[in-house]
């Protein structure tokens, strides 16, 4: 991937609904919600916008068939180029990806990008949602749980690697303690390791607060041309790379203890931006944390820390908020909740307001000059990153 | 920054269901899987020479390299090795499983894959990573040519000992 796009993308503005447990608004509403206060942030109307790109993963979820086509009004599609980014849980951070491509190409210069996700309507659980996801002939007669699943892979990671639960347990205290100062925070706490490993085991070694919840919110960003940017914002946050790669759809033929596959979506993402250094040239980081393995899982795939050496470095606290490399500084999907699709550009959003400086409580020390953002999800196959900054 | 919305714990709700059934074939490769299954016992599986890959599931195509595979069969013994599990303590509903239920990611001797299934015959803490197991099938007349037909994985017997006199 040596070929770089000509025209430049920027984020200049973003917005977020509060993440919950239920909510009375529907799943437009909260899109509405987040998208208007992108384009207030953006200091434009909806008239403005060319084209919309609407993220939201599995309609089950919702339950509504073609919930992508259902939202449209929500997020500000009608009478408009509409397109539906839908890669599962990766969808979020791939929403801004199909975004900068509609920039990058010359045919747009302001696009909205949407992500929503109202997942407390699946009933009674949206584990049930996942059954079908399994292939239907080898694994849907054994009636697998999705859990199962990162179960075993947390389960080989620790093999491979010798890592105890205790070590990964620590990803839970760090990311809920970090959301405590997000506004928008849906099961912020200041726990202890002992509180992570005394919760009900759901499918050993996961305990049931290693998993981020069931959630309902929703999340946007608006983009634009270099020329726009320029004019509409004193302080543009560029996409200077992006990436994506799926590994294959048997699970049982990936390599459980590394995700290659984001380590492919980050080269590409980094090649793109003129990273050679990623340990040195990125500031802050938000990977994708449904689970807390998956978070460091994810920073070694993201290439921020060595293949297995991740809990080490976040137990010695390299990524804390005033670490040096800090990692999900939001509180990602364990702290601030997980509306999938919506929580991927979440990320998005934290890393644009810390770009800018404007994370409030949150924002991490020092300059930072650029920082990535990464997603996960499909058949848990795909890895989707974006690397961001401010020039 | 943040819009105020009405959180209510108890929003009034309707009920809905999407009601959809399906038929599916298991395949070309997927029919040959559960036929050889069902009348020998073991587990068919396909070869892509160039990329040196053996395909469990089996495939009618190298997903590498797109190589035409129909002709590229073999057969392994249905055992191999535990290369992950886990102890599933909810159903898919989130509801107690009691006794909980030990599943296991099992790669398969002689091939590139492997299968899901439940060990049986031992307690979760004897499970270890990398333990030999072998698949516990169905008696052949109750085999039906599906994943039922195999009720799940456990340890494998060192030798069969000979019954003493
Ligand atoms: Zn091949």
């Amino acid at each position: 991937m040596k070929r770089k796009p000509t025209r430049r993308v920027a984020v200049i503005g973003a917005g977020l609904s509060l993440f919950m447990r239920r909510a009375l608004d529907t799943g437009k509403e909260l899109a509405y919600y987040a998208a208007s206060q992108a384009l207030q942030t953006a200091g434009i109307r909806l008239k403005d916008i060319q084209a919309v790109v609407m993220a939201t993963a599995p309609d089950a979820f919702d339950g509504v068939h073609m919930k992508g086509e259902w939202l449209l009004d929500g997020a500000g599609g009608v009478g408009k180029p509409y397109l539906r980014a839908y890669v599962g849980g990766g969808s979020g951070v791939f929403s801004i990806i199909s975004g900068w491509m509609m920039v990058a190409s010359g045919v747009f210069d302001l696009v909205l990008v949407v992500a929503e996700e109202k997942m407390s309507s699946c009933q009674p659980h949206p584990q049930g949602a996942f059954l079908t996801i399994f292939d239907h002939i080898i694994e849907r007669p054994l009636g697998p749980n999705l859990l199962w699943i990162f179960s075993l892979e947390q389960q080989r990671y620790m093999a491979a690697y010798g890592i105890r639960n205790e070590d990964i347990a620590l990803v839970s205290v760090k990311n809920k303690h970090n959301a405590l100062a997000h506004p928008a925070a849906q099961v912020a706490a200041q726990l202890t390791v002992k509180d992570i490993l005394d919760s009900d085991v759901v499918a050993w070694p996961v305990h049931r607060l290693m998993v981020s919840p069931i959630s309902d919110g929703a999340a946007a960003v608006v983009l634009a041309s270099e020329q726009v940017a320029r004019r509409l914002s004193d302080r543009p946050i560029w996409i200077q790379g992006v990436g994506w790669c799926l590994d294959t759809s048997y699970w049982g033929n990936r390599d459980l203890a590394y995700p290659r596959y984001v380590e492919k979506a980050a080269w590409m993402a980094y090649e793109m931006a003129g990273v050679t250094e990623p340990r040195k040239q990125i500031h802050v980081a938000e990977p994708y944390d449904p689970f807390a393995y998956k978070e460091l899982h994810h920073l070694e795939g993201l290439q921020l820390a060595d293949r297995g050496q991740a809990p080490e470095d976040l137990a010695r606290g390299r990524f804390d908020r005033t670490g040096e490399l800090p990692s999900c500084p939001s509180g990602g999907l364990m702290g601030v909740g997980n509306p999938i699709a919506a929580a991927g550009l979440m990320k998005v959003c934290e890393l644009f307001w810390q770009l800018r400086r404007e994370a409030g409580a949150r924002q991490v020390p020092g300059n930072p000059e650029r920082g990535v953002a990464q997603a996960w999800g499909d058949l848990m196959q795909i890895g989707t990153v974006a690397v961001l900054g401010v020039r | 920054m943040f819009k105020g919305l009405t959180n209510v714990a108890a929003a009034r709700v309707w009920h809905g269901t999407m009601p959809v059934q399906y038929l599916y074939t298991a395949g070309v490769a997927g029919e040959r899987f559960f036929q050889t299954l069902r009348r020998k016992g073991v587990f068919a599986v396909t070869t892509c020479a160039e990329c040196q890959v053996t395909y469990l599931p089996p495939r009618l195509y190298c997903e590498r390299c797109f190589a035409d595979l129909s002709e590229a069969w073999a057969e392994v013994a249905p055992s191999g090795r535990v290369h992950t599990y886990t102890v599933v303590h909810e159903d898919q509903d989130g509801r107690p499983l009691d006794p909980p239920q030990v599943v296991a990611f099992v790669r398969i001797d002689g091939t590139s894959g492997g299968l899901i299934g439940r060990l049986l015959h031992l307690r979760p803490q004897d499970v270890q990573v990398e333990m030999p197991v072998d698949a516990v099938l169905a008696p052949p007349r109750r085999r039906r040519g599906s994943m039922d037909d195999i009720a799940g994985f456990a340890p494998r017997r060192v030798l069969p000992r000979r019954p003493t006199p």
